[in-house]
Order: structure tokens, then sequence, then C-alpha cells
């Protein structure tokens, strides 16, 4: 086997990985403390892809530049579609049933009005760096996967921070072990799931912008990024962050060494069945589930 | 009275039934139009695929998001068989029963492991499962990969064709919908709701629900694989991204549930409204539009009436039955 080539992949999936966790922390944030399984979180993070695209494209503002604007307008979005959208199936006896059909209506509303406003065209976020490489002795590092990763870790480092040490970071674990019992101790839940929801949205914007450095992509981009979604979470078990990265780069490594080594269609092949082996055998995911 | 003869009142449904089966029936040699026979056979193929859905994902709580596998496996093991046993025209078409049964064994497979799981982690498998099969069809070349599959066609006229695929399904829906009514009512079909309320107290109570879960499985596998076939033989032509559409899988998941899935009532109404309600957007609206509507639907459906619309309209019904019942007591106490 050619080692360059392997570390090459190696190197690549980590960064790709570092990028799914990013868009699958929130994910697995909302489907932890809010049972809520957002089939539109993928959605989002294209909107916010669509929405730095634009902002690039006419404005000339850097996608990551952009990112101070686009993050705190996901996290408005976010608190109003939980206020609106989810708070009310909240008490209902199937939350997750009723969550991913309600999400999923969402996500159908977003695509059309993403297709209504740029067009099914696929797009290319290319900035000034985009075909930059950084060399070390035989091995490349392309500026925007080093973007997207640098990004990533940021990001997750930021929401890990934000519920380990933050008191409201502490009252959406505390929502989440003991809803009843947390309310008793004065945590507003509702409120709490609404910056829960919030947060979590955000996420997924920095995740579509990130996506949108790697990859081109186009209004039905979300479905397969929804997948990757599930794997990240599935593999890193739900509700775990730190699980949720590690998880993303598994997946990062596997699609980038299989993209090397294996013919192009049964990449996505792998990808699946490794979900569904690993969903038979390890459904609390990969890493025991810590709070 | 409202409820003083139960039992006349279940007949003249029954006869009710008989006549829009026979309506149906007669229908297509009325010589309407094609697009109107299509049209129909479209909506007769949904509202099997949502019954049958409605064995394992309705009764028995397990939501399948990869119910399209089953169709798509249906309509290829039709093909294949009907190429390689070189059967005719009209054999072909009945090559689709043992195509369910393809499908069924099949779901009884996957089924094995996969009804361990539950909740979102059955969706998430079961949605895999039918992207799995959808990549393996295109990339083997014996089913024709990316380039489809032919079938041979009846030499027949269109309409006449198309008003025999539709007399077709018609059965097979017909078979289909009794067989849920069946289900609902037998000791087999009270197990599965017992599994659907609480799994472990089912268990305690010595229901085996393992193999109830696959015994519904595979029969919620059958029909569509059945309908798989008919329907490859309706096109002639089978294609992994016209039969494995994944939207197929979702639209039937949203059909059985916008009707309510606790009778077989809900994905019939459910899979008519909301072919009607497509259609009718496709035509008449842009479709970015009609598919942002159809989007609000599910939103408001999910919101207003979580337990479909079947149940939501008998409560309005019931509520209202009551009010007058009351007033027209009232007023009488009054009067005496």
């Amino acid at each position: 086997m050619n080692l360059t080539l392997t570390l090459q992949s190696l190197i690549s999936g980590i960064m790709m990985g570092a990028v799914y966790a990013l868009l699958g922390i929130g994910f697995s944030l909302t489907w932890g403390v809010m049972r809520v399984i957002n089939v539109s979180h993928a959605t989002f993070g294209l909107l916010s892809a669509f929405v730095s695209y634009s902002l690039f494209k006419t404005f000339g503002i850097d996608p990551i530049a952009s990112l101070v604007l686009t993050l705190p307008a996901m996290f408005g979005l976010g608190c109003i579609i939980y206020w609106l959208l989810i708070n009310p199936i909240t008490r209902a006896k199937a939350v997750i049933v009723s969550s991913m059909i309600l999400t999923f209506g969402i996500a159908i509303i977003l695509e059309n009005l993403i297709l209504l406003m740029w067009g099914a065209d696929p797009r290319l976020l290319t900035t000034s760096y985009t075909n930059k490489v950084y060399v070390i002795g035989p091995l490349y590092f392309q500026y925007p996967r080093l973007l997207g990763f640098v990004m990533a870790l940021v990001g997750v480092s930021a929401v890990q921070f934000f519920l380990k040490r933050t008191l409201t970071g502490k009252a959406v674990r505390a929502a989440w072990q003991q809803p009843e019992a947390s309310q008793l101790c004065g945590i507003n839940l509702k409120k709490i799931s609404m910056i829960t929801f919030g947060v979590a949205i955000a996420c997924s914007g920095a995740g579509g912008v990130g996506m949108a450095m790697l990859y081109s992509f186009e209004p039905h981009s979300h479905n397969l990024w929804l997948i990757y979604l599930f794997l990240v979470v599935i593999v890193g078990g739900v509700g775990n962050i730190l699980g949720a990265a590690a998880g993303g780069m598994i997946i990062g490594i596997i699609t980038g060494l299989s993209m090397a080594f294996m013919p192009y269609q049964w990449v996505n092949l792998l990808t699946f069945g490794l979900l569904m082996v690993i969903l038979v055998l390890r459904p609390q995911g990969l890493f025991q589930s810590e709070v | 009275m409202a409820h003083g003869n139960d039992r006349s009142g279940f007949y003249r449904v029954k006869l009710i039934l008989a006549g829009i089966i026979f309506v149906l029936g007669v229908y297509p040699w009325l010589a309407p139009p094609v697009y109107f026979i299509s049209f129909a056979f479209n909506v007769l193929t949904y509202i099997t695929l949502a019954t049958s859905w409605n064995i394992i994902g309705g009764y028995t709580g397990y939501l399948s998001f990869g119910h399209v596998a089953f169709f798509g496996i249906g309509a290829y093991a039709t093909a294949v068989l009907g190429a390689r046993l070189d059967l005719g025209p009209a054999l072909v078409i009945l090559a689709s029963l043992p195509a369910g049964v393809v499908s069924a064994l099949v779901a009884v497979v996957i089924g094995y492991p996969c009804l361990r799981l539950r909740g979102p982690y059955f969706a998430v498998i079961t949605l895999c499962f039918a992207f799995v099969t959808e990549i393996t069809v295109r990339n083997l070349d014996f089913l024709g990969g990316a380039d489809g599959l032919w079938i041979k066609g009846l030499a027949m006229p269109i309409e006449t064709s198309r008003s025999i695929f539709f007399e077709l399904m018609l059965v097979l829906t017909v078979v289909c919908l009794s067989s849920a009514q069946w289900i609902e009512t037998s000791r087999f079909g009270a197990g599965l709701r017992a599994i659907r309320e609480d799994e472990e107290v089912a268990q305690t109570m010595a229901i085996n629900t393992p193999k109830l879960k696959i015994i519904a499985f595979a029969a919620s596998a059958f029909f569509p694989g059945v309908a798989g076939g008919i329907y490859a033989c309706y096109l002639t032509y089978i294609h992994p991204d016209i039969v494995f559409d994944v939207n197929i899988s979702i639209l039937i998941v949203l059909m059985a549930l916008f009707g309510g899935g606790a009778s077989w009532v809900g994905p019939l109404v459910g899979a008519t409204l909301l072919t009607f309600v497509n259609e009718g957007l496709s035509t008449f609206v842009k479709a970015e539009f009609a598919r942002i509507i159809y989007g609000c639907l599910f939103i408001i459906v999910i919101i207003f009436m979580p337990n479909g619309i079947v149940e939501f309209l008998k409560n309005v019904i019931v509520k209202r039955r009551l009010r007058t019942k009351f007033v027209k007591n009232k007023s009488s106490n009054l009067l005496s």
C-alpha cells in the first residue's frame, strides 16, 4: 500500500470529519436534550451556506468573517422555530416520531425556499485561498480544509465549554438529565430548550459553511448531509458532544480512505453498511454516553 | 339512532364499500381519458403502500423509512423472473406474486437483526437499508445497472392495458385493505398493539414479540413487493431512480400518519387525500410553492391533529353529536 497516499487520505479524512462533527453536534444536542430529532438540521446548515455564498458574491465578505453575521441570525431563527413549531409538540406522547415528521416538513419548506431564491445550480464557494496548499514534505494541506478543521475545533470546544462551564450550559445538562427535577430547581425548561435549539441551529450554520468550503452544494445536498449527521451522532452516541466529535473523525477517516482505495460508486454503500452494522451491534454508540 | 343499531351500521358501511369498489372496477371501461386511469392507478398504488406500511408502522409502532426497498425489490424480482423464465407479457404480471414473496423473505432476513432496535434507530436503519439496496442494484450489471431494465409490455392499445393494470392494482388494494382490517380485529393485531403500547409489558404477558414483529414486517413487505411487480409491468421499464426513490418511502410514512395510523381507514384516507392534493397542487401552482404548501401541511397535521386526520374528524363529529343531543334534551326538559 502506498504510504504517502494513505497518510494523505488519512489527513484529509480527519479534516473532513471535523466538519461533519461540527455539523453533527447540534443534531446530537437536540436529540439528546429535547428528544427532538431535527431532520431539518442539515437544511439549516445549507441555508447558512447559501447565505454566506451570497454575502461573499455580492459584498465580498469572506465566508469565515460572515459567520459573525450568520451565526446570531441562525441562533435567532432557531429560537423562533422552536417557539412557533417545536414547543407545541414537546408534550406529545411520541415526541420523537412527531418531531421527525414536523421537521421533515420544515426541511421541505426550507429546501424549496432555497430553490426559489437561489435556483437549482450547484454552487462552489471559491475564495481567494481555495486553491492554496500548505506543503509539508510529501503531504499537502489544502487551505479550505485546514480552515474548516480549525473552525470545527473552535466550534466543538466552544459548545463543550458552554455545556460544562457556563451556568446556562449546566442548566441545559440538568434539563436533559432530569426534566422535572430541574424545574424544581428553578430552571425554565422552555427557555432552556429554546436556547438549546438556537445553539444547535447556530452550530449547523457554522457546519454548513464548513461543508460549503469543502464540497460543491445545491438545494438537495442536505439529504446526503443528513445521512452523515445520523452516522456521526450514532457512532458518537446520542447527546455526547465529544463522542460526536470523535465520531465525525472516524467517519471522515473511513470515507477519506475508502475514497482513495475504492471504486467511487461503492463508497456510499460502505458508509450506509457501516451505519447499519454499528446500529445493530452498538446502538448506544461506540463510546458510552457521558453527560 | 346514531348508535342504537351497531350491526346494521356495520353492514351499511360494508355495502357502501362494496359499492365504491364496484364503481372503481367499472370506471376504466367507461373510457375516461388515459390520464385519469393512470392517476387512479397511482392513488391505488399509494393506498396499498401506505396500508401495508401501517401494519408495521401504525399497529406495531415501528417506523420503517425504507419501505420503498420492498417496492423496488418486487419490481426487480418481477422483471428478472420474467426475463429468466422467458415469460410472455401476460405471465410476467403473475411473477409479481413470487416477487412479493421475495420481498417478504428479504424482510424476514433484514427484520431479524433490525427489529431489535426501536424508535428512531429502527427508522434510521431501515432508511439505510433502502439506500444500500438502491446502490447495490444500481451497480449490479445483471440487474441492468444504471441503465434500468425493460419488461415486455402487453401488445394492446394503451387504454386497455392501463385498464387491466388498474384492475389488478384494485384487486391488490382490496386484498391489502381487508388483510389490514382482519389484522386489526384479530388476536395477532392485538399483540401488535400491545407491542406498540409497551413492549416489555407485552413480553411479560407471554406475547412472543420478536415473532410477531417479524411476521408483521414480512406481511407489510409482501404487498409493496406485489405492488412493485404490477407497477413494473405497468411502466414496462424500471430504473433504480424510479422504483427506489427515497421520497416514496417518506411519502408512504407521511400518508399513513396523515390519515392516522391506528386503523386501516387512516392510510386509506391519508393516501387518497395527499395524492389528490399533490396532483392538484402540481397542476395549478409552481412546483416549489406546491412543495412549500405540502411541507406546511405536515406541520399543521402534526401540531393540530397528532392522531391523524381521521381521528380528528371523528372527534369533531362526536362532539357535535353530543352537543346537539345535549341541547335537544335540555330544550325538551324545559318544555315538559
